[in-house]
């Protein structure tokens, strides 16, 4: 716990775990929120670790995250027990990561970002032919036997437990021997390599846990949604998820939570406040998908220009003033 | 199995040369500000869109000119307001920002104009032109032959304007140009008024040939793979590199998705990024990168 260096952080971490274990007695029919929250932070820690950390720009986030979820719906259509078959598919994901990260050796930066990119466009394509031109699949619920999970609240327990693993194996990570040399591999990669470092394991290593917390989400996704489709794994989807560590904080292991949570927040935001703004403005129902781009675009933007260090700085600066008080120095 | 190829190869041209008007964009900017435009995909779909609004109340001429216009000033605009304070920032930032700017323009326009493919009003003749008894729309032949004029022009501008000769200076060696005078600002602001307006023409020339709906952003990741391949830095690499993912797209992907998969043609340009990617990172005619410590 030493990242929680003062004993109002602990107390706060305390009350923030509190908030979230009772989170259906305040959330009420709203806990689907948390749920969607949940699973897209997990993918998303994926992505902090891999751009974040160690600095390779992926925009084919979605395409790991859709691996991880016809992977786990495949195996269990095939008659695996559903957790064995979220952790089948979170490891074919990983290694399917591994594999897509090979390349990063020889093409980095900008070239990378494009060849993820078109990873992610055929990955899409693939799918799709996969299922016979539709991409829609009916997955089994997350159960073990007879005991099944029913509820959204049964569901949301589950995930968080999940959730919660994951984040604190990321910010364990980011402090280990691992994560320092992940920091250094993305200030200068040759530097790196001239320390001793080997690149190939660390590079492929980084690709295969990030695609394995997306595969995980995927797999999350996939048994709470109970029906996949190629849509929610499109390039929009990667660009939410690039969105969501950028606004939370790329260097933060806060950053994909925060994110997450910003991102659908917004999004779930704008299609709950539908159908209360229509009936004042009935053109709105038209213009609500747009505008989430719209905003979007612009919130990313002005976080970049303003804040590049994201949410996560905001906090961060929020707690220095905190910390000082009464006095500004 | 001739026929096939050669009328392939003919309206492959005839649409790898808007290709390559678009990748002059992306790789004119590219070049003068090493930002590569992920949005040059929304800036044809501007160009489209605003057209086809334009050309319902105006006589078409006038529409083009004052849809040429507002892309330059949307570039200016962009430079100014978010390219400029982002300068020196972190490449992620970068790439990032361009994707911001990409929803805002996507939105914006899908916002006002709705989803639905539009049609311009009938400017160019429509038909079959036959050329060497291979038969060809005539509005493609147009389009090409407009993108052919002006891509012309643009190789003209960059020849003898003093602002087309600062630019070249400035995409070869910025801090030498900016001593001798060369203000980079300018040139950068620019950059970006060129990029949108060469993409803008790019969505009028599809638009024509196609209409126009939002899935002619996708149009952008085609100028990409042409730029991948001829070198993200050369100019004539987008040139060629245009034409070939054109002939490349028509030929190989349209036999793929006649005779093995169906689909494959959308996917073309993404399978030429890998593999020149793998193969040839830096294209055919880009400069290639030596790192140092």
């Amino acid at each position: 716990m030493a990242i929680l260096d003062r004993p109002g952080y602990r107390a706060g971490m305390v009350l923030l775990v509190a908030a979230l274990v009772l989170a259906p007695v305040w959330l009420g029919r709203f806990i689907f929120l948390l749920n969607t929250i949940g699973i897209f932070a997990i993918g998303a820690c994926g992505l902090t670790l891999l751009t974040g950390l160690t600095g390779q720009i992926s925009l084919g986030h979605a395409a790991f995250m859709a691996l991880g979820a016809y992977g786990s719906a495949a195996l269990a259509r095939a008659g695996l027990p559903v957790p064995l078959a979220m952790v089948g598919a979170t490891a074919l994901t990983c290694a399917g990561g591994m594999v897509v990260g090979l390349p990063s050796l020889r093409i980095k930066g900008l070239y990378l970002a494009i060849a993820t990119l078109a990873f992610q466009f055929l990955t899409e394509y693939a799918l799709i032919h996969a299922t016979g031109g539709v991409g829609a699949l009916s997955v089994p619920p997350l159960g073990v036997g007879r005991w099944v999970v029913r509820t959204e609240v049964q569901f949301y327990y589950l995930l968080l437990c999940v959730w919660l693993l994951a984040g604190a194996a990321l910010a364990n990570l980011a402090r280990s021997r691992v994560g320092l040399v992940w920091m250094a591999i993305r200030d200068r990669d040759y530097a790196a390599q001239v320390l001793g470092i080997p690149l190939l394991h660390y590079k492929a290593l980084a690709f295969g846990l990030a695609a394995a917390y997306a595969g995980l989400a995927g797999s999350l996704w996939a048994h709470y949604q109970r029906l996949i489709t190629t849509e929610q794994f499109t390039v929009g989807a990667s660009i939410d998820y690039v969105a969501m560590v950028v606004i939370g904080g790329l260097t933060s292991i806060w950053g994909a939570h925060l994110g997450a949570a910003f991102v659908v927040a917004l999004s779930q935001g704008l299609k709950i406040a539908t159908p209360a703004l229509t009936a004042v403005v009935p053109a709105f129902a038209k213009v609500v998908i747009p505008l989430r781009e719209v905003l979007f675009g612009t919130v990313l933007i002005a976080l970049l220009i303003w804040e590049p260090g994201g949410l996560a700085m905001l906090l961060r600066k929020l707690k220095r003033k905190v910390d000082l008080w009464p006095f500004a120095y | 199995m001739i026929e096939f190829a050669a009328s392939g190869l003919l309206n492959g041209v005839a649409v790898g040369s808007i290709y390559a008007l678009i990748a002059l964009g992306f790789a004119l900017l590219y070049k003068s500000t090493r930002i590569l435009n992920l949005a040059h995909g929304e800036l044809v779909l501007f160009g489209g869109y605003l057209a086809i609004a334009l050309a319902q109340v105006l006589p078409f001429p006038l529409a083009v000119t004052v849809t040429l216009l507002a892309a330059a000033a949307l570039g200016f605009a962009v430079e100014r307001a978010i390219m400029r304070p982002l300068f020196g920032q972190p490449l992620l930032s970068v790439v990032i920002v361009t994707l911001a700017l990409g929803y805002i323009v996507r939105g914006a326009m899908v916002g006002i104009w709705g989803g639905s493919t539009r049609n311009f009003p009938p400017v160019l003749p429509a038909g079959v032109v036959r050329v060497a008894g291979i038969p060809l729309q005539a509005v493609g032949v147009y389009s090409a032959a407009t993108a052919a004029v002006l891509l012309g022009a643009f190789w003209l501008f960059f020849r003898y304007t003093l602002v087309g000769i600062s630019m070249r200076a400035a995409a070869n060696e910025q801090l030498t140009a900016s001593t001798l005078g060369v203000s980079l600002r300018r040139v950068f602001a620019y950059a970006w008024a060129f990029a949108a307006t060469a993409g803008a023409v790019g969505g009028i020339l599809l638009g024509l040939w196609l209409g126009v709906n939002f899935a002619l952003a996708h149009v952008g990741l085609k100028a990409l793979a042409a730029v991948i391949l001829g070198g993200l830095d050369s100019i004539p690499g987008a040139i060629v590199g245009g034409l070939a993912i054109g002939v490349v797209e028509t030929v190989v992907g349209g036999y793929i998705d006649a005779h093995v998969i169906y689909g494959f043609k959308d996917i073309t340009p993404f399978v030429v990024i890998l593999l020149v990617l793998l193969v040839r990172p830096y294209g055919l005619f880009g400069t290639e990168h030596i790192e140092r410590l």
